[in-house]
């Protein structure tokens, strides 16, 4: 009798430790009040659910964020899940697109069209919009909504060692010959031409996109819609192969180690002299102005093949808010909060190295790339990369063919089969 | 009579009151995925829009001319026989030499057993610096020049992936066999010296046919985890370099969430569930006939 009455109690412990627990699951995504009600009003105390797709540079920001968010709305807390955005941000999306998203999403500008035409985004109000800089709306407005609120930029091109190339007599390259030239002169003084850190595959992907940009957005603005279409494919056109052999030029002149190297020991090396240039982007100034803050740099746009290469702008921190949202209010308020508060802009801004996206916010950090990035500026020559990443997307895609590009740079696989390999992920090209 | 029939169905009920909190778990853990993973393999849903369209068996038909589907397999094939040959060997062979009687046992079987508390994402990443920092500096110490940056290699990436997975999983597979020769009868033993049977005789004699079941769990538990194996690579090779150290769960996952493609993605991990199966049950049954009872 005592063991029946047991192992009555033990199964139905057990029954409802599972039933409470799938409860509480289901849960853990909503957002929810303190109070109990979802309708708020100004003083009741409201839980924002956040999902951060945040690039290297972005990890801490959250507390900054929280901090100034507990001094000017304390009813506002930010429950925060943050990921990294290259190889989580789109998992964690496609979950929470089955089980209800987050109120607030962070991520890059592309992701605005990869997930607005699936019609989960809220439109920001364009108080918050119309504090940012004209060039943050281009890319995340479709049809008249503006569906992200970006918040700062990346530059990308080639970092270089000023005291290196002063030393070497070394000018900024216009054209792939001159390049070659101090690629050339590097190897005749046994200097590393290039870091490179291609175990990070996000790194070859990354580059190969720029080299794209200058190569061949920069003379068909609509090359992935007409890769889609047909007309064009990576076999067929020059330009892009161009392109994919830039990586060949790196891979040939870059540290033997680069496929069991990391970016911040790649970073190291080039800080300490170990490489006179890097391909790369504004994530690296972190890294650089961590190891030595004395380290003097500058930046200039990879050189193509018709000599007028732009440097690269991206727009990076982008916050996107969920259309069935429960809180808008409160989703107001942190918006409001992000792009009012100047001070807070330029804690995140100095903290990320990277350039503002808002009107009149300036970071206080010394970049020493900066007077080259003024001059570009200067001359037109600053390209936003969304271009190419709306038209032929990160994931599955160029994520893809930097694996291709990898092999084929081991000799693992022809740059014919390369090429084959990204046409037949036509059909991944496009977030529709 | 009837009082038996009366306490064999009470105790009936009481078993199904007792399974039923496994049932539930079981199937909302494994069998409801597994039937839905199944519907969505016959559809070309990407994981985000609403629309499923059924495709009937094309994503299986398509899945035997992917080449990176195929070449997935064939590195999770060498990596899985790579992996059970190597750790049942070494772990048996330290599992003796803790046997034998030496000193500081418990020492020994303490540090071959920490690696596998260890997450294996940290155990990828531990083995990175490994190879691309602290073995080279060797190399700067004695001025050799010995490759140690496995994982950046194709030719290599597998070697370097063996050497931290066994460097893992030694040691817990050790103590199957450890506790497996501690149970063998020691009259088996003194009556094979009896009839003559040298060292090496009682070995293949007694002591392997004695551990046929502790073999058994170790072959079946090393091969469907290596089969498995996704942890690892995230943090060391990224399934790289290219897609040279790229397993099946590995492909499946990139392809079903970066990708976008989760029905053909599901597919993909339908597959290897039934492989899974299939490998475990051949398995059992080849090396279930093979115990002896002592």
């Amino acid at each position: 009798m005592l063991k029946k009455l047991l192992s009555v109690v033990l199964a139905t412990a057990m029954t409802v430790m599972l039933l409470a627990g799938c409860g509480g699951s289901s849960n853990s995504g909503d957002s929810s009040d303190s109070s109990g009600n979802s309708g708020s009003s100004e003083s009741e105390a409201v839980t924002l659910t956040v999902l951060a797709g945040q690039s290297t540079t972005d990890a801490g920001i959250e507390d900054m964020i929280d901090e100034a968010l507990a001094e000017k709305y304390p009813e506002i807390t930010l429950e925060w899940e943050c990921v990294d955005w290259g190889n989580d941000f789109q998992p964690k999306m496609q979950q929470y697109m089955q089980s209800g998203l987050p109120d607030i999403m962070i991520g890059k500008a592309q992701d605005v069209a990869t997930y607005a035409p699936q019609g989960i985004l809220g439109e920001i109000d364009s108080e918050y919009v119309d504090r940012g800089l004209d060039a943050a709306k281009e890319n995340v407005t479709i049809d008249g909504a503006t569906y992200g609120l970006v918040y700062n930029a990346l530059y990308q091109g080639v970092y270089y060692n000023k005291t290196m190339f002063e030393e070497n007599g070394w000018d900024i390259p216009e054209t792939i010959e001159d390049l070659q030239a101090i690629i050339d002169d590097c190897n005749s003084k046994e200097i590393t031409p290039f870091a490179s850190h291609m175990v990070d595959t996000w790194s070859i992907g990354n580059v190969t996109m720029q080299f794209a940009m200058n190569d061949v957005f920069n003379t068909n603005e609509t090359w992935g819609d007409e890769f889609r279409a047909g007309t064009t494919s990576f076999s067929d056109s020059e330009e892009m192969q161009t392109a994919y052999n830039y990586n060949e030029l790196i891979y040939d002149n870059t540290f033997a180690e680069t496929f069991s190297l990391e970016q911040t020991e790649c970073d190291a090396k080039m800080v300490m002299g170990e490489a006179a240039m890097k391909v790369s982007g504004s994530w690296s100034i972190q890294n650089f102005l961590d190891i030595d803050e004395e380290f003097d740099f500058g930046i200039f746009p990879f050189p193509n093949q018709t000599s007028d290469a732009k440097l690269i702008f991206e727009p990076n921190i982008t916050i996107m808010t969920s259309k069935e949202t429960e809180h808008q209010d409160a989703i107001n308020k942190v918006l409001d909060l992000l792009t009012s508060d100047e001070e807070l802009a330029v804690e995140i801004l100095d903290y990320t190295k990277t350039a503002s996206m808002l009107e009149g916010v300036t970071p206080t950090f010394t970049n020493p790339s900066q007077e080259d990035i003024d001059k570009y500026a200067a001359e037109d020559r600053i390209v936003d990369v969304t271009l190419g990443n709306n038209q032929l997307v990160w994931g599955g895609f160029q994520e893809e063919n930097a694996k291709d590009i990898a092999a084929w740079l081991q000799g693992d696989m022809t740059f014919e089969d390369c090429l084959k390999a990204s046409d037949g992920r036509v059909d991944a090209s496009s977030a529709e | 009579m009837k009082r038996k029939n009366l306490m064999e169905k009470k105790m009936f009920r009481q078993y199904l009151l007792l399974v039923l909190p496994g049932f539930v778990i079981f199937t909302i853990g494994l069998i409801i995925p597994l039937v839905m993973a199944f519907r969505y393999s016959l559809t070309d849903w990407d994981g985000m829009s609403a629309e499923k369209i059924f495709v009937g068996l094309e994503n299986y038909i398509n899945l035997f001319q992917d080449k990176e589907f195929l070449d997935a397999w064939w590195f999770t094939i060498r990596f899985t026989i790579g992996n059970t040959v190597i750790q049942n060997i070494a772990a048996l062979l330290f599992a003796l030499a803790l046997d034998s009687g030496i000193k500081a046992q418990k020492f020994y079987r303490t540090i071959l057993f920490i690696p596998c508390l260890v997450s294996a994402v940290i155990v990828g990443f531990v083995w990175l610096k490994m190879f691309s920092n602290v073995l080279p500096e060797v190399n700067e110490v004695f001025g050799t020049s010995i490759n140690f940056l496995l994982f950046g290699e194709k030719r290599t990436v597998l070697t370097g992936l063996l050497i931290a997975n066994n460097w893992q999983w030694i040691g817990y597979w050790m103590l199957i066999y450890l506790a497996g020769l501690q149970s063998v009868p020691s009259d088996l033993y003194e009556a094979a010296k009896v009839d003559g049977a040298g060292p090496i005789k009682r070995f293949f004699n007694v002591t392997i046919p004695m551990l046929a079941p502790s073999i058994t769990i170790c072959v079946v538990g090393i091969t469907t985890g290596s089969l498995k194996v996704y942890d690892l690579l995230v943090s060391s090779t990224k399934g790289g370099p290219g897609r040279a150290s790229t397993s099946v769960i590995y492909q499946t996952y990139t392809t079903a969430i970066n990708g976008r493609q989760y029905g053909y993605g599901s597919a993909m991990s339908v597959t290897l569930v039934v492989v899974l199966l299939l490998v475990a049950l051949i398995q059992v049954r080849g090396l279930k006939k093979k115990e002896v009872q002592a």
